[in-house]
């Protein structure tokens, strides 16, 4: 991948260019079908981009110091690793890579899962903080199902290599490995039954707490672009193999369409659960994956 | 899986919000709006001294007196209307409008005391009715 292919795949599809409008764009279908499966209207179409530019248009509060610094910085950092994560996505088809670039997809969709924790503590808020400690306890528990399922697929193939992964014909293990995926989405996007972290009627909004204005604007700008990364991930590793580039872009959004439809069924058909359950209901999936996923990536390998 | 049931009823049923402008049907005995008919009212202030959210406000004057309220402050718990005695108090079977401006609906009324009701005759019995028309002299006096 030479430096324009890189820049243009970082600037323009899947990255910002694209990635912003379809992180409003996901926004939107999550809360309206959210509504619509609750018997309500929902936000109009336009109100995520509303909802940005009236935060960017408020002033923050004044803070000294490292904190102060530090507050400033989580959010930049995980709208960077967002958006770098989604312009990793090999969703055209020879759209280059490199070896190893699963690994750098893998950081960048946990880095503002890191920022978030981070965020919360350096807030110093009683709520930040204990939404800070919920995350990091929920980001132990589903990441390693969440790595388990990736890392499988990859050592079946002996690569790590993002498309060599996405034009793989559909096999057992590629489909257990995208619905363990898909179990992980909700937790990483703090959907029911997993909102712990910004469980509104317990602690506000958890590390968001003490935000505002254009910080907050880019909280939630960071967070519509995980939902493009990581649906964008299960489109990618589900989607069929295309050679016409538009088709391939094409099937690329319905797919990702497709998956938050499903995650907005979910987080409207269910509560959310204490953080015992979750913790327990993770490290018991993890258990039945480990088992699954490394003795069917071990049976593969002696196949081939 | 019942939620899910409900979840797609719930989809294809349309909804049970609506957008503004439009307001939701009322019940009957909805309490809305406190009206007030200046013609009715005593003067007695029973209203302001029921009404907790002192949305009521009472001024009394000589031959006159000041009465307004505003819905901003109501919490619409109908306890003036209830305790009014003249019905100079109603409610309206409705949605309070929307308004954008403080104190844009509230209503304030400067109304003339009524001349107090004349007393009413007491009651005469037919004997001192009697005694009335045939005084009966006292010894005292002649």
């Amino acid at each position: 991948m030479n430096l324009t292919t890189a820049l243009a795949r970082l600037l323009i599809f899947p990255g910002l260019l694209f990635a912003v409008p379809a992180a409003w764009f996901f926004l939107w279908v999550e809360r309206k079908a959210v509504a619509l499966m609750q018997g309500r209207i929902g936000p109009p179409f336009m109100q995520p981009f509303f909802d940005f530019i009236k935060l960017l248009g408020k002033t923050t509060p004044q803070r000294s110091g490292v904190a102060g610094l530090l507050m400033r910085l989580w959010p930049l950092l995980a709208v960077s690793a967002a958006a770098g994560a989604v312009g990793l996505l090999p969703v055209l088809p020879s759209s280059g890579g490199f070896e190893g670039d699963l690994i750098l997809l893998l950081a960048l969709l946990e880095l503002p899962s890191m920022c978030i924790i981070a965020a919360g503590f350096s807030s110093r808020s009683i709520f930040g903080e204990i939404g800070s400690a919920r995350e990091a306890v929920l980001s132990v528990s589903y990441n390693v199902v969440f790595l388990l399922a990736i890392v499988s697929i990859a050592a079946s193939q002996h690569t790590f290599r993002l498309e060599a992964l996405a034009h793989l014909p559909a096999s057992p293990l590629q489909i257990l490995g995208i619905a363990a995926i898909l179990v992980c989405l909700p937790a990483k996007l703090h959907l029911n039954p997993f909102s712990l972290p910004n469980a509104e009627q317990e602690i506000y909004s958890g590390p968001m707490t003490e935000y505002a204005g254009p910080e907050l604007a880019m909280w939630e700008l960071s967070h519509g672009l995980e939902w493009v990364a990581a649906t964008g991930l299960v489109a990618t590793l589900a989607a069929p193999h295309l050679t016409t580039w538009w088709l391939a872009a094409l099937v690329f959004v319905v797919l990702s369409f497709a998956v938050v439809l499903l995650l907005s069924a979910l987080a409207a058909a269910t509560a959310r659960l204490a953080i015992d359950t979750t913790v327990r209901f993770y490290w018991q999936c993890t258990l039945i994956f480990a088992v699954l996923a490394i003795s069917s990536a071990l049976l593969m390998r002696f196949r081939s | 899986m019942n939620i899910f049931a409900m979840l797609w009823k719930n989809l294809w049923g349309g909804s049970r919000t609506m957008l503004f402008p439009a307001r939701p049907k009322v019940s009957e005995g909805f309490r809305g709006l406190v009206r007030f008919d200046p013609a009715l009212c005593t003067g007695c202030a029973i209203c302001r001294f029921r009404c907790t959210a002192r949305a009521i406000e009472f001024k009394a004057g000589k031959g006159e007196f000041y009465w307004s309220y505003d819905p901003g402050h109501c919490t619409f718990c109908g306890r003036c209307v209830e305790g009014c005695k003249a019905h100079a108090l109603s409610q309206d079977a409705e949605c309070p409008p929307v308004y954008l401006t403080i104190g844009a609906l509230k209503n304030s009324y400067t109304v003339a005391r009524k001349p107090p009701a004349p007393k009413p005759a007491p009651a005469i019995s037919p004997a001192a009715a009697e005694s009335a028309v045939n005084p009966v002299p006292t010894g005292g006096a002649q």
